[in-house]
């Protein structure tokens, strides 16, 4: 893959191979699978760390609770209700940027060579957002939860933390252009 | 929680960005049980974490914000550095928009009422 360039009017372009189009649309997906499941979720309110009582953080996926953090922290109440008002139109719209980033990459992951890609500002911003949703559903996968946080060795975790630190750079790569 | 922390004591000093002057609410329109609570101020934080990008963060503030690049800077290195930057202050209904927004964009980001 090489870096995203802007192409003025707020277009940015970036070349990607299809191994790395097939890898970023099935991040996408886990992400956006994820979601999915937490949307049905919501419905029964298990799992949030709200402490009103019973409350114990147990039950929900620690990528969920990085995704959508207590508004209110020490507030269990103002934070349910928050999360009661909000939920469902942040999770709708990590949804959405999630499809954008895999429809924008469906061309170039059935590709036989490189692709160019393309985002128009709409896309760019579900790219920049959805990336760093994938990546804080991977750090929390790898544990990483302090700045000396070290992802743990051996595979597959290795390969993991190579495909973290690889999407940082695609990132930052897109940080970059927008800012152009 | 990706970071502990602990709850500061009061509003770190020399921050009013985009104060916004909070409505009286009232609750409740039938005249005779009119209730006006009294105006406070909330304000929005970020909070350091150790998986997004300084550039990002920093990009962040300044296309949600309006921040110019150099205040996008310090904001974003305040959050680095310090743990947490006040980014907003106002009423809570604004700075729940905020708080949200910032959910949008991956960020961990918290409100508070600014203790006077």
């Amino acid at each position: 893959m090489k870096s995203f360039r802007a192409r003025g009017r707020g277009l940015l372009t970036a070349r990607v191979e299809p191994v790395e189009a097939a890898l970023l649309s099935q991040l996408a997906t886990n992400v956006a699978d994820l979601l999915a499941g937490n949307d049905s979720a919501e419905d029964s309110q298990e799992g949030y760390p709200v402490g009103d009582g019973d409350g114990a953080p147990s039950g929900r996926d620690p990528a969920l609770v990085r995704l959508f953090p207590e508004a209110y922290p020490g507030d269990a109440e103002a934070s349910s209700e928050f999360r009661r008002f909000t939920l469902d139109g942040l999770t709708d719209r990590k949804l959405r940027n999630a499809r954008t980033v895999i429809a924008t990459l469906e061309d170039a992951t059935s590709a036989t060579g490189t692709t160019e890609i393309r985002l128009d500002p709409q896309a760019a911003q579900a790219w920049v957002r959805t990336l760093t949703d994938i990546r804080l559903v991977l750090a929390s996968r790898l544990g990483i939860d302090d700045e000396e946080s070290e992802a743990p060795g051996g595979e597959p975790w290795v390969v993991v933390g190579d495909v973290y630190d690889w999407l940082g750079w695609v990132q930052d790569s897109l940080v970059s252009a927008l800012e152009d | 929680m990706t970071r502990r922390w602990s709850p500061p004591a009061g509003p770190p000093a020399g921050f009013v960005l985009r104060t916004g002057v909070a409505e009286p609410v009232t609750r409740g329109q039938t005249g005779t049980d009119r209730v006006v609570e009294p105006e406070s101020v909330w304000m929005t934080l970020v909070w350091n974490d150790p998986v997004n990008l300084m550039t990002y963060v920093s990009w962040v503030f300044r296309s949600y914000f309006g921040f110019s690049r150099a205040e996008a800077e310090r904001r974003m290195l305040q959050v680095h550095n310090d743990g947490r930057a006040v980014v907003a202050t106002g009423s809570r209904e604004e700075m729940e928009r905020h708080v949200e927004a910032m959910h949008d964009f991956g960020l961990w980001s918290t409100l508070e009422r600014v203790e006077r």
